[in-house]
């Protein structure tokens, strides 16, 4: 027996919780603590601490059958050298000296490559400082914090920042979700409500940024901390969605994942390069999904793991999973946190495809420093702005109000980690309020049947108290058609 | 040399590489790599160093790894009884390592007999965050400087790189909120009694100190243990003086003297009726994150147990099905070693918690967990 | 909620199917005046019953659970109701510990000629329930 240990980061979401990782020589996973990790102290949640099972093995492949790695990269760069609406897509789901070298081909095609955020082009650049998240003891000190997530189950290892900062006399507002155990007050508010909350300059507000976030809220919130003078904090999912936004700033691509897929869908984009990053996945409704994705020439995808879009694709080039890359990750505090790994693969692959199509190859060392770089730069920059301060970022925003149908509810997602790897879950439920058990005759342990457009499905649900109109899930769900998707409810 | 049960020797590695790398002498790491190349085991648990403040426990069959990896560290608070099932291993271990190996192995998952456990003396362990932060604020020291640590008289001291070395005494460090986990603080079993051989640097004083190891002999598996070492040539040892075991006695009883003082601080009475309230409140911020069962070497279950099974996050009862579950299946195994509140990600004391369900039910039945084989688990077995 | 005069409270009893199961047949057939506050769960043995089982009962809305088997000796299956006598011992300490009246748990070993005694504990554990009135595990809405 001889087991290995990488010293690891949890790829679940942006807080950046520390983990050993162990293989045994049969190729069996398993999950230690890592104690001594500023972030998490080596706690995990319900992802984390199942993470061996959510790793399954990827093979480089062309046109479904298995090739050789150099063999896929030299048919990538005759698709790609033979196609002239190029789009690259890198959310954060890998280390950002990949995510450069992903840059590095971008450059060399003359493109950019998109992180999924359209946030950032929606914002002048002096006010992305707002989007940058900040070290979880400033959570611990708020005064009063307003919660736009569910921190239970979006961004769990928060919650006990959350009791500390509530033990240090913190006062919790929870907006708009399920009722929270650890808020004071549960307010179902509209945002043009928000006043209400009473924040000022000692408060925080808690919200995440993410590929299917409504930009018009975001800067609803912002628009709300430049008012107060409050702090606001964005969490985000992915291992390294940070860090994706930071590199290479200049370079980065404007497109949110739904204007990728309207432009595929209206032939603007006919090849799709992805870095980690699963549209499938991504996106709420993965049926929909994969019908545009089919409507493209060529899809090469770089990735660690198997997951939908491996199947669709022309090229797969395969890389070694997360936790064995060698690279550095950037966490929602803005740690910069480095792997025990020393695998190279995708650089090297990324390399080698560069020079196919008429660039520079590279190696690893390159790649880092130029990220060191990028990562100096930003602090220094980030130095100069006094950054959650500027008071010009938004003045345009739009009324953010919910058109649903009469009779109809809104069935919108808690995005958690298992959705954004679509992985299995227990959450085999829907959030209801209270007034709706009455007002549909349902009974204690029975089921409720969602109807939507796309069909309908059965569900157990859960009790809660939550704004009138809403249902809430944490799971993904076959009949959703987006982010929020209206349906009609029936007892059964 | 012929070994006896009961015998108490004072040993050290006889290479001098292994005898001047490990913390007292060599000794645990000489015999476990000693079993190792003697195949009386086909593997060995180890602690790999990480950094001065974490190892993490792996399974090697590689005697070089065995001499490489860490000896004991005051600062890597795991528990490595979940690591021996199934194998024949041999494999060092803190009481609560111990205790967890022997709940294992009544519920069948470890085979006692092909299992060997050098227990090592612990006065508790730390936590590496909070340590890192208590020599920050209480050593006035850079956490990146240090090269060692000790426990001698009630004071914890930290050695520097450039050879400082600076003591504090435990009881101000703790009542500061740094020092040893809350669950080591009311453990009342120092000295592994329950482990093949005892093994600690308690007791071993004069011209030996730091160079030798004591070591009881517990058992038969204990005897092998050490003839196999001693003949192979990695260890020697000599029989302890009335002296070294009169010291390591009155070292074992006053650390059990701290644990009265903690255990009634720790265990304060909550007035019955506000008991339900108290246990509701507690478990009310649990993510179902599943951490303390995963993480729990008394816990032999695999994936379909009880607990998670009649669990389901739909149910909207006032406390957990699990939690529940759990509470009823740790009143007659818990080891009390801090691993689930360790890993809980909402902090909730869950091994305090466990505990006070646990003392007065092992109480009333005269059992302690993981102490000897010969008790079933009460929960399990009739009365007569 | 209900008054508290009309509350009547929930009470499971698990009944083993070769004895007390009879004696709450018994105890209907023997026309003794009982209370509408139980329901029987039927079990092969007294022995089948997991102290998961207990607790999930008061999860669920129980106010109290009887535990009812064969006296010892008399179990069908040789020594069931022994098991069951050690696991409810336990039980009885948790329950205190967790702070959930003793009052709430009962072990009564009943035959199935005894149909009188079956009643006569019901409604003996009724009227201690009703005095202390719903239980705190009880979920919201549940009455």
């Amino acid at each position: 027996m001889k087991e290995s240990v990488y010293q690891t980061y949890c790829p679940g979401c942006g807080i950046g919780c520390g983990l050993y990782i162990r293989k045994d020589d049969k190729g069996n996973l398993s999950i230690d603590y890592m104690k001594s990790s500023p972030a998490n102290l080596g706690k995990l949640c319900r992802f984390g601490v199942t993470l061996a099972h959510h790793y399954s093995e990827i093979k480089t492949t062309v046109t479904g059958s298995e090739a050789d790695v150099e063999d896929a990269i030299k048919a990538a760069e005759q698709r790609i050298q033979s196609s002239d609406s190029i789009a690259m897509l890198s959310v954060g789901n890998t280390c950002n000296e990949e995510h450069m070298a992903f840059t590095r081909i971008a450059d060399t095609l003359d493109t950019k490559v998109h992180t999924g955020l359209s946030i950032y082009n929606e914002l002048a650049s002096h006010c992305h400082g707002y989007l940058a998240g900040m070290p979880f003891a400033e959570m611990e000190k708020a005064k009063k914090i307003a919660l736009f997530v569910d921190p239970y189950v979006q961004y769990p290892l928060i919650v006990r920042r959350l009791l500390i900062a509530k033990n240090n006399g913190a006062k919790i507002l929870s907006v708009g979700t399920k009722k929270l155990n650890l808020a004071d007050e549960n307010l179902p508010l509209e945002p043009d409500e928000y006043e209400t909350l009473e924040i000022d300059n000692e408060s925080l507000i808690i919200a995440d940024i993410h590929p299917n976030s409504d930009d018009d809220h975001i800067k609803r919130l912002i628009a709300l901390a430049q008012e107060t003078g409050a702090k606001i904090h964005f969490l985000r999912p992915f291992i390294n969605g940070a860090g994706a936004s930071l590199i290479e700033k200049e370079k980065i691509g404007n497109m949110s994942l739904a204007q990728i897929m309207e432009d595929i869908e209206a032939g603007n984009i006919r090849t799709l390069v992805t870095l980690d990053s699963d549209p499938v996945e991504l996106l709420p409704d993965a049926e929909a999904a994969v019908e545009t994705l089919k409507k493209l020439d060529n899809l090469i995808v770089i990735s660690s793991r198997k997951s939908p879009v491996t199947k669709l694709a022309d090229i797969v080039i395969a890389t070694e999973p997360v936790y064995m890359k060698a690279g550095t990750f950037i966490s929602v505090e803005g740690r910069v946190q480095e792997n025990s790994g020393e695998g190279v693969d995708g650089i090297d692959a990324m390399s080698l495809l560069n020079g196919e199509l008429g660039g520079k190859t590279f190696d690893y060392q390159q790649m880092h420093y130029r990220v060191k770089k990028c990562v100096e730069n930003a602090e220094k920059e980030m130095a100069g702005h006094t950054d959650n301060k500027a008071s010009d970022c938004v003045s345009d925003v739009k009324e953010v109000s919910r058109s649903v149908p009469e009779d109809m509810y809104e069935l919108s997602y808690l995005y958690n980690p298992f959705m954004w790897f679509d992985q299995k879950d227990d959450n085999d439920f829907v959030i209801i309020d209270r007034k709706l058990v009455k007002e549909l005759g349902l009974k204690k342990g029975g089921m409720v049947l969602l109807s939507s457009e796309k069909g309908k499905i059965r569900l157990r649900y859960m009790l809660s108290d939550l704004p009138e109109g809403l249902v809430l899930t944490a799971k993904k769900l076959p009949i959703a058609t987006g982010a929020i998707t209206n349906v009609s409810m029936e007892g059964c | 040399m012929n070994v006896n049960v009961g015998d108490k020797l004072l040993g050290y590695a006889t290479d001098p590489g292994i005898r001047n790398r490990g913390a007292s002498g060599g000794l645990v790491t000489a015999v476990l790599a000693a079993a190792l190349e003697r195949e009386l085991v086909e593997d060995v648990i180890v602690l790999k160093h990480i950094n001065e403040y974490e190892a993490v426990p792996i399974i090697t069959d590689d005697v070089d790894e065995v001499l490489a990896s860490t000896g004991s560290m005051h600062t890597v608070p795991v528990n490595l009884a979940k690591h021996a099932t199934g194998k024949k291993v041999a494999m060092p271990g803190k009481p609560c390592d111990v205790r967890g190996v022997i709940e294992q192995a009544k519920r069948n998952e470890i085979d006692i007999e092909n299992t060997y456990i050098i227990g090592l003396n612990c006065g508790g362990t730390m936590h590496p965050v909070l340590t890192k932060e208590m020599l920050i604020n209480m050593y006035e020291l850079d956490p990146e400087d240090v090269v060692g640590e000790k426990i001698d008289k009630g004071k914890l001291f930290f050695k520097t790189q450039d050879g400082e070395e600076k003591g504090i005494s435990i009881d101000d460090l703790e009542e500061a909120g740094y020092g040893r986990r809350e669950s080591c603080r009311y453990c009342d079993v120092k000295i592994p009694v329950n482990a093949d051989i005892a093994c600690g640097n308690w007791g071993v004083v004069g011209e030996l100190a730091g160079k030798a190891t004591f070591c009881e002999v517990m058992n038969e598996k204990g005897v092998r243990l050490l003839e196999n070492a001693i003949e192979s040539g990695y260890i020697q040892v000599e029989q302890a003086g009335e002296k070294e075991i009169a010291i390591r006695e009155k070292v074992n009883s006053a650390m059990l003297g701290l644990v009265d003082k903690w255990t009634e601080k720790i265990f304060t009475d909550i007035p019955l009726q506000e008991r339900m309230k108290y246990y509701m409140e507690q478990f009310a911020d649990c993510i179902d994150c599943g951490a303390c069962k995963e993480a729990c070497p008394a816990c032999t279950c695999k994936e379909e147990s009880k607990c998670t099974m009649y669990h389901n996050l739909a149910d909207d009862y006032k406390m957990s099905m699990y939690h529940m579950v759990r509470l009823l299946h740790l009143s007659d195994s818990c080891v009390g070693c801090g691993q689930c509140s360790d890993v809980c990600p909402v902090d909730i004391p869950v091994t305090t918690i466990f505990r006070r369900f646990a003392d007065p039910a092992q109480k009333k039945h005269n059992y302690k967990a993981g102490m000897t084989l010969e008790r079933p688990p009460f929960l399990e077995v009739m009365l007569k | 909620m209900a008054d508290r005069k009309e509350w009547e409270p929930k009470i499971v009893a698990f009944c083993c199917n070769w004895c007390s199961y009879g004696g709450a047949d018994t105890a209907g057939m023997g026309r003794f005046q009982q209370p509408a506050s139980v329901r029987v769960v039927r079990v092969m043995c007294s022995g089948r019953i997991d102290p998961l089982h207990v607790f999930n009962a008061f999860l669920e809305g129980a106010d109290a659970v009887l535990v009812t088997g064969c006296h010892l000796g008399d179990c069908h299956y040789v020594n069931g109701n022994y098991k069951t006598e050690v696991r409810y011992q336990f039980l009885e300490e948790l329950m205190i510990e967790m702070g959930l009246e003793p009052e709430r748990l009962h072990l009564s070993w009943i035959s199935a000629s005894e149909g009188e005694k079956f009643a006569s504990f019901v409604n003996k554990v009724t009227t201690e329930v009703k005095k202390l009135g719903p239980s705190p595990l009880k979920p919201e809405g549940v009455n």
